[in-house]
């Protein structure tokens, strides 16, 4: 079931979770949660099938998978994408779990060092990784983060809870949601685009080649898999984080790591194996502080946590103490998962890779429908299926002009936590900016990040011009 | 106009609708940052983004191809598609939906329209309607 939520966009574990709380009533506790858990984690899996396929983002954190992906997809390598993001996944699952085992206090102990000042540098830094996962413009790059953070303030101030960049519109308190923004941006307006030109006749214009990564994709996937997997499991322990925020960090850093950054987005497998690892670590690393501290990290684990609660257990320190059937339940049912999670998906990569050779006529319909759909079973609201079409002109307008989705995604992602860090640190500090200085993990991702923003301007005269010739 | 010009102006706009907004809504002081503290910030850093597009852009002669009729006639049809879903019901509008996307996408015969709509139609309401329990509006026909 987790692994079809993820398949399917805008349903996301969150909602699914939520859907499945009544069915823990009459079930044991360990089983309950496990059950819960499997969807968490499983999700992650299905979410990059329609990414690489069809350029949908089946959850906020397959957004950045679309980038190489798809474009892995249309080149005839289908296969190699989804079967790396399977095992690249399976691995970081598995090294995930193996840190939530033994690590597990040590590491809520060290979350638990962030303060606000950290939280906002980090996000900060975060941010800054606009410069690295765009192709294009870098003033277009940094025009698409600034509408991203500004979409991202539309709604109830989370501190005041006062409603601000609404216009009197009820419909726009809640804000944007992040998965309307990514299906229409992504899969809409890639549709929109493609009904503009001759329409093709498949998605592939080539032949598939090779169902499963061939030794060359390995030996390109090896690290991006490891770094992805240290990094995914240490950023899913901090709270507001989220997966989505770990794959651009992940995308961003084997960038700079490549030898071919130019490359990015035109297909690198490394643009999929990277982030799909982070992505899977992280769900591992969201279980750290639930299970050893009782904090939620994000919306799953936030239900999960309720899930608890309706059982009648205490999340906190001593969870793991009172009830170590529960603990070793849920590390056992990961190690389970995770292997079933890649059988399960590597026999179906020769059936999915098959859907490329559908008629493009046909098969652009089915993706106009499923976005439909999607943004409708999210709240079962007919007016997010109009905000879905509309982000899908918006979308098809930024294509146009050739403006970039991914650094918008970014900074919606990134703005909640961007202001509600900063203001909360502002108030401690009494107003005073040095805050942000004077603590050393704060003045550490600061450091970070205006390396970040400040080296491209000397590999961008080399890489970008290049990239932007080479696509006139 | 040129598309450097055009979307500079626009972003343009929409820091000043920014800036705007986040006066309205107070900007607080930097002891208690208000709700319209970060939104100013944003809204002044695109602003200056936005006049350097528009000064890259000045002068470019580059024109654009015009809107290609069948996006025009699909975005209609998703907008018609979400203002009708309810008074229609899922069944009817998706069906007319799907059918009008199918068409844009190579005209067909009238029959094989109808039955791939049909058909199309049927196996989404199977799948998310009954399936997954997703509750679809019925429309003024209670289908």
């Amino acid at each position: 079931m987790g692994t079809l939520v993820g398949i399917l966009p805008g349903l996301g574990p969150s909602a699914t979770i939520s859907l499945l709380l009544p069915m823990i009533f009459n079930t044991p506790a360990v089983s309950s949660i496990i059950m819960l858990a499997g969807i968490c984690y499983g999700a992650q899996y299905g979410g990059s099938t329609t990414s690489i396929l069809l350029n949908i983002p089946g959850e906020a954190s397959s957004v950045i998978t679309c980038l190489d992906g798809h474009q892995m997809a249309k080149q005839g390598r289908a296969g190699p994408a989804l079967g790396i993001a399977a095992f690249g996944s399976f691995i970081a699952g598995t090294m995930g779990i193996v840190g939530l085992m033994l690590f597990a206090p040590t590491l809520a102990k060290f979350a638990l060092r962030f303060g606000p000042p950290e939280f906002f540098s980090l996000a900060l830094m975060s941010l800054t990784l606009v410069t690295y996962v765009s192709r294009g413009s870098l003033i277009q790059s940094l025009i698409m983060a600034c509408v991203g953070l500004i979409m991202s303030m539309v709604g109830m101030d989370p501190i005041t809870s006062r409603p601000r960049f609404t216009f009197g519109l009820s419909s726009l308190l809640d804000g944007f949601e992040l998965v309307y923004v990514a299906m229409g941006f992504f899969g809409l307006s890639e549709v929109l685009s493609s009904l503009g030109q001759a329409l093709k006749q498949e998605i592939i214009d080539s032949k598939i080649k090779n169902l499963l990564p061939t030794r060359q994709d390995w030996k390109d996937s090896a690290k991006p898999i490891a770094r992805g997997t240290v990094l995914g499991f240490f950023m899913g322990i901090l709270p507001g984080f989220g997966q989505a925020i770990t794959t651009f960090v992940s995308y961003a850093i084997e960038k700079k790591f490549s030898k071919h950054p130019e490359q990015f987005g035109t297909g690198r497998i490394e643009g999929v194996a990277g982030p799909e690892a982070a992505n899977n670590a992280a769900s591992s690393g969201t279980f750290i502080p639930l299970l050893s501290l009782g904090i939620p990290v994000n919306p799953s684990t936030a239900i999960l946590m309720g899930a608890l609660l309706i059982l009648g257990l205490q999340p906190g320190p001593l969870l793991i103490t009172n009830r170590p059937d529960l603990f070793w339940g849920v590390v056992a049912s990961m190690y389970i998962g995770n292997v079933m999670l890649v059988m399960l998906n590597l026999p179906l990569i020769g059936l999915w890779v098959q859907m490329l050779k559908v008629p493009y006529s046909l098969l652009y319909v089915l993706i106009v429908l499923l976005c439909q759909i999607g943004a409708y079973s999210v709240n079962n609201d007919v007016n997010d299926v109009l905000l879905i079409n509309i982000f899908g002109l918006a979308g098809y307008l930024m294509k146009r002009y050739e403006f970039e989705g991914a650094p918008l995604i970014l900074g919606l992602v990134l703005g909640p936590m961007l202001e509600s860090s900063l203001r909360r640190a502002l108030m401690m500090s009494d107003g005073s900016p040095m805050i942000f200085i004077t603590r050393p993990l704060s003045a550490s991702f600061l450091i970070v990040a205006v390396f970040f923003l400040i080296s491209p301007l000397f590999t961008r005269g080399r890489i970008g011009k290049r990239a932007v010739e080479a696509g006139d | 106009m040129m598309r450097e010009l055009k979307s500079g102006f626009f972003f343009f706009a929409l820091s000043l609708l920014v800036i705007w907004e986040s006066l309205r809504v107070e900007l607080g002081t930097s002891r208690e940052p208000g709700s319209g503290f970060l939104p100013f910030c944003v809204g002044l850093v695109l602003c200056a983004l936005s006049v350097v597009l528009v000064y890259r852009g000045w002068g470019v002669r580059k024109s654009q191809k015009p809107h290609s009729r069948r996006v025009i006639l699909a975005l209609a049809s998703l907008f018609v598609y979400s203002l009708v879903l309810d008074t229609l019901g899922f069944v009817m509008a998706t069906f007319f939906l799907v059918g009008i996307l199918f068409h844009l996408g190579q005209p067909r015969q009238w029959w094989l329209l109808i039955g791939m709509s049909a058909v199309v139609t049927f196996l989404a309401y199977l799948v998310f309607g009954i399936l997954l329990h997703v509750y679809f509006p019925r429309g003024f026909l209670g289908i």
